[in-house]
């Protein structure tokens, strides 16, 4: 399927009406909405490499997420193995992972490198990890925004 | 709060699945092997709250975001579940792989 199939190009896109297949599940919730446990993954083109990982049951509630390798090439998250179990994982190219974005402002936003959200690509089922090796990460690790002065 | 004396190898069972075991003192740090089922999750303390503080920030509302910044220098575009899998995870550290 291709995005465009998935957001009408003049509405909000946040509010598009996504794919039941774009939905994944987060058992445990995310660290701090434990409660919150279905969300639906939105993609708007113009925003890539960014998406929005939507809460289902309230449109006006999304984490920015983005593909990590995408914006950091030599990221070697360790993932510990009772999640490696609880996801059900049997190889790498079954984890598809996506870190949450914190927008400080039009010019500055960070990636959280220690947490992680890995989804099991086939069952759409996830968890936000926190990865053996987040001593070598920071939660704040700041994205080379366009117009920074950093 | 309970609080127990133990010594360097003794271990505290919790609700007959989750079992904590002092390994080692040396001098102020302590080792301790826990042994809990895959659905308990066990963080350090200050990672975890670290992780939910970070994520309390990030929750957005997105309409009153007037746009996501945009990054210097190219990505590559890939998405994941919309069915332009680019196995990018290639980096993850499984366990015995």
């Amino acid at each position: 399927m291709k995005c465009a199939e998935m957001i009408e190009s003049e509405t909000p896109k946040v509010s598009a009406v996504a794919q039941a297949n774009n939905e994944v599940r987060l058992p445990m919730g995310i660290l701090g909405f434990e409660q919150i446990k279905d969300y639906v993954l939105l993609v708007n083109p113009e925003e890539e490499p960014f998406a929005w990982l939507q809460v289902k049951a309230n449109a006006s509630l999304a984490f920015v997420v983005v593909d990590p390798f995408l914006v950091m090439p030599n990221y070697q998250p360790d993932i510990p193995e009772a999640d490696v179990e609880f996801l059900g994982l049997r190889n790498t190219s079954d984890a598809l992972l996506l870190n949450i974005v914190t927008i400080h402002g039009p010019h500055r936003a960070t990636i959280n490198l220690k947490g992680p959200i890995v989804i099991n690509r086939h069952t759409h089922i996830g968890k936000q990890i926190i990865i053996a090796n987040a001593v070598d990460y920071s939660v704040q690790h700041p994205l080379p925004v366009a117009g920074s002065i950093e | 709060m309970l609080i127990l004396s133990r010594k360097s190898g003794e271990s505290i069972v919790i609700d007959g699945r989750i079992h904590v075991k002092i390994v080692r003192v040396e001098g102020d740090v302590v080792k301790v092997g826990i042994g809990a089922p895959v659905d308990v999750p066990v963080h350090r303390q200050e990672v975890y709250d670290e992780i939910q503080r970070s994520n309390r920030q990030a929750l957005t509302r997105p309409r009153k975001l007037s746009g996501l910044p945009k990054l210097a220098g190219g990505t590559t575009k890939a998405h994941p579940l919309a069915g332009r899998a680019t196995n990018t995870a290639k980096k993850v550290v499984l366990p015995g792989k």
